[in-house]
């Protein structure tokens, strides 16, 4: 088992190196950042000043070897626009995104899971065709839409709920449901399907044969085997989430590290982009590493030795 | 009856405490607190609540002196400067000499200042006394005074001793409001300075937020969350109009949406057909597109009123902004007849005018209209209309509208051969020299003037300008340069100032700036 945590973490090591190697050589394509950084109204003198001052009028090969050298220290450079080191205003903000995404998989998972199963075990009743319906509307309503439907309804005409921030429990309740939602549909299609596929394998006809409990066939028996694509789709869920609640971060102006992503991008404030990347390829590696071992514990026939 | 005097004691002091607190809301965030190193709009607009400097730009766009106490110079590159007494900063220390050489000094030679368009002229501070300092140029300055809008003054003694970092997290000035708390271009939390030594501001507690979608902005000025609502855009006048809780207050902008064209390539201009010659060497096709163009139809129709007729390049509030100039009347037909007499008429009587290419044959005016998607209010839409009105006189116009990030590289590059931009900037100075003086070898004049419009006449009046120490003779020199740059050479086509919009909470007394800063200190109570 450590010998598997080691080896796994040998590889995300490897793939956060060439991650950032990928993205530094990319953000070279996309022009010079002076053309962002720079006020407009500054003379070109005082724009090499500032280029210097960045460290950006350097050949671009001895750039790359500088910033890998401080990446290896874990130093992910300064942002250009804010002076504060950019691994930091990341950092800052991630909690904003993480709880934001946490608060919206569990709302995902607690009404995607059981409708699946519902829908699942009366397959083709007026229950599934109801559910079936509601999550193609889930599925294919925009984030945008529901974001600024939401805002119109319960924070213009009914007064409830804040328009923006994350500072209570009442700011999480629309930018959660708007997240949640696509994912709800999600989960409620994908766990209908797998469970159906497993109530028609023989072990569960064998169990039933048995004189077991329906409810036991379906929570014990049926539902164990159907959870594992489930939570490999909601681990990558999650991943997606974190690094792509963009557009809800934006409606409700939460301070979440995707805006600030985005802003770093229009400003070409490339230690910021680079920050960003890098944690978020961390991140995916995490939730994979934990995705394989829920695996195990789930089913007892995955081992890691 | 004692019981209900205390329940409107209660009740009167919610009140107060509720109408003690301003929350703004703008489109974007300070991305740092630090006021030399970032020059863009908003960051400075919520650094002017922490700093002062000793010069700044009234709302009528008049230079008046806060800071300063007055201003002369004494020969070209030498300026005596008194300074302001009695003023404190924040830690309660009281400004001096010291702090105001250290500051502009800063704001002149850090290597990442972004203020050195403003201040990069200056070479040194010298302190004469504790309230008076002498400002060395390395070249004469006129505007010196303006320029110091963007030299933020900071306690000397406290940056000494937390440093660059210390500073930016806790930044001290000599503003209305001190600094309490902020997550870096999300929001700040302010609270008024009661030993400020000007006019103290109304609202005690002032919240600066970022919240960047429009309708979010709406929705918490409709809901009571916020009290101003920078940039409401046109769609949503109506709603917050009929809300009964906020109103949309505008003012002409300084920022005018132009339309530029090439004029330095006679073939081979990226936008016309392969081998075309291009007609708009010749300002009278410049003046053909300019007629063709119904900007009271784009301001009402597209701009939704949120815009002012530009009937040219400066401003009303600007220096040189001249009275001799009036748009040239929309007239399409007319128009379409000076290109006809130019020679790009319709040959082969297919509707579309021709233009005439290097090996003598004749094709159709084809014209790519290049603009930005994301940068100015209805940047597409604009260009799109642009595009039928100038189909309307035979020109099979095109529009490519693309991302700023995109757009602004190809401009710069000179990729263009019509393009439609705008430019906002106080100083007009700056302006006539970046986009009206004729590019030079070292790349001193002319930086923004990408179509290389060249007029010795206008040059020459712009430096003589920008030598020029008395106001009223320099403004009428920029006039003189106006008057021959818009009318007679139709260097750009002019096309309207982008107003600045606020919505506004009933409560709050507050009309925008024509500047685009936002200070919470210009709000007033009901």
């Amino acid at each position: 088992m450590l010998r598997y945590l080691l080896i796994r973490t040998v590889q995300t090591i490897i793939a956060v190196l060439a991650v950032a190697t990928l993205i530094f050589l990319g953000l070279q394509m996309t022009g010079d950042p002076m053309e962002n950084l720079a006020p407009q109204d500054m003379s070109e003198a005082q724009v090499e000043e500032l280029r210097k001052a960045y460290g950006l009028d350097k050949p671009i090969h001895v750039q790359y070897v500088r910033f890998m050298e401080k990446l290896l220290e874990g130093n992910l450079g300064i942002s250009f626009l804010s002076g504060e080191p950019a691994l930091k205003l990341i950092l800052e903000r991630f909690p904003t995104t993480l709880n934001l995404v946490l608060v919206s998989m569990l709302i995902a998972v607690f009404f995607g899971l059981p409708m699946g199963v519902a829908a699942a075990i009366r397959a083709d009743s007026w229950v599934d065709r109801t559910l079936r319906f509601l999550s193609v509307l889930g599925i294919s309503a925009p984030t945008f839409w529901i974001g600024v439907m939401l805002i119109l309804i319960f924070a213009v005409n009914l007064g409830w709920l804040p328009s923006s921030g994350l500072s209570s429990w009442k700011h999480y309740i629309m930018p959660a449901f708007t997240l949640s939602l696509y994912r709800i549909a999600l989960f409620l299609r994908m766990v209908r399907s797998t469970m159906l596929d497993v109530l028609n394998q023989d072990f569960i006809r064998t169990a039933r044969a048995k004189g077991l409990m329906e409810r036991v066939v379906v929570y014990k028996h049926a539902l164990r085997n159907a959870l594992i694509p489930f939570i490999t789709v909601a681990g990558l869920q999650f991943g997606a989430l974190m690094a792509g609640a963009v557009v809800t971060e934006k409606i409700f102006a939460i301070p979440g590290m995707n805006r600030l992503a985005l802003d770093a991008l229009y400003s070409d404030d490339r230690p910021v982009i680079i920050a960003f990347i890098i944690v978020t390829a961390v991140l995916f590696a995490v939730v994979n590493l934990v995705v394989d071992l829920l695996y195990a514990l789930i089913d007892p026939r995955v081992r890691y030795a | 009856m004692k019981r209900y005097w205390i329940l409107a004691a209660f009740l009167l002091s919610l009140a107060f405490a509720a109408g003690d607190k301003l929350v703004i809301a703008y489109q974007g965030g300070a991305v740092t607190l630090d006021p030399h190193m970032r020059n863009e709009t908003t960051t400075l607009s919520w650094q002017h609540h922490i700093f002062e400097t000793p010069f700044f730009y009234n709302p009528q766009g008049k230079v008046v002196p806060v800071l300063a106490e007055s201003i002369k110079n004494v020969d070209p590159n030498t300026w005596i400067m008194k300074i302001r007494k009695g003023v404190k900063f924040h830690d309660g220390s009281t400004m001096t000499a010291a702090d105001v050489a250290f500051s502009i000094m800063r704001a002149a030679t850090h290597p990442k200042s972004q203020m050195k368009a403003y201040v990069g002229k200056v070479s040194n501070v010298k302190i004469i006394d504790d309230y008076t300092v002498e400002i060395d140029t390395k070249v004469p300055d006129p505007l010196l005074p303006a320029h110091l809008d963007h030299a933020a003054i900071i306690p000397k003694a406290y940056f000494d001793k937390v440093g660059e970092e210390g500073f930016g997290k806790h930044p001290i000035g000599t503003g209305p409001y001190k600094f309490v708390e902020w997550l870096n271009a999300d929001h700040l939390t302010l609270v008024r300075f009661e030993d400020y030594w000007g006019q103290k501001p109304d609202f005690k507690n002032v919240v600066l937020k970022n919240i960047p979608q429009g309708a979010t902005r709406v929705a918490g000025l409709l809901s009571g969350e916020i009290d101003i609502a920078e940039k409401v855009l046109p769609q949503d006048f109506a709603r917050v109009e009929r809300s009964g809780r906020a109103t949309v207050k505008q003012t002409p902008g300084v920022r005018v949406i132009y339309v530029a064209m090439d004029y330095w390539r006679k073939y081979g201009s990226e936008g016309l057909p392969a081998g075309a010659e291009n007609p708009f060497l010749n300002p009278e096709a410049r003046k053909a597109v300019y007629m063709a163009i119904n900007e009271e139809a784009i301001v009402k129709k597209i701009m939704g009123g949120a815009a002012t007729v530009a009937p040219q390049f400066l401003a009303k509030v600007h220096e040189g902004y001249s009275p001799n100039i009036h748009r040239f009347p929309y007239d399409p037909k007319a128009a379409r007849k000076i290109l006809e007499d130019l020679g790009y008429g319709d040959k082969d009587g297919d509707g579309w005018l021709e233009l005439p290419t290097k090996d003598g044959k004749r094709v159709p005016f084809e014209l790519r209209i290049d603009a930005p998607n994301d940068r100015y209010l209805n940047d597409a839409q604009i260009a799109q209309a642009i595009a039928s009105m100038l189909r309307d006189i035979g020109i099979k116009a095109s529009v490519n509208a693309v991302p700023k990030k995109v757009f602004f590289p190809n401009m710069t590059k000179g990729h263009f051969t019509l393009y439609m931009a705008g430019w906002g900037s106080m100083d007009s100075i700056n302006t006539m020299f970046s986009m009206f003086h004729s590019k030079d070898p070292e790349g001193l004049y002319g930086r923004f003037n990408r179509e290389h419009y060249h007029n010795p006449k206008v040059d020459a009046l712009i430096e003589k300008a920008a030598q020029t120490f008395d106001p009223g003779q320099r403004n009428d020199l920029l006039v003189q340069a106006m008057d021959i740059a818009m009318p007679v050479d139709v260097a750009y086509v002019p096309l309207h100032y982008e107003n600045v919009i606020a919505g506004v909470a009933k409560g709050v007394d507050f009309t925008p700036r024509p500047d685009e800063y936002l200070h919470a200190f210009e709000a007033k109570k009901k």
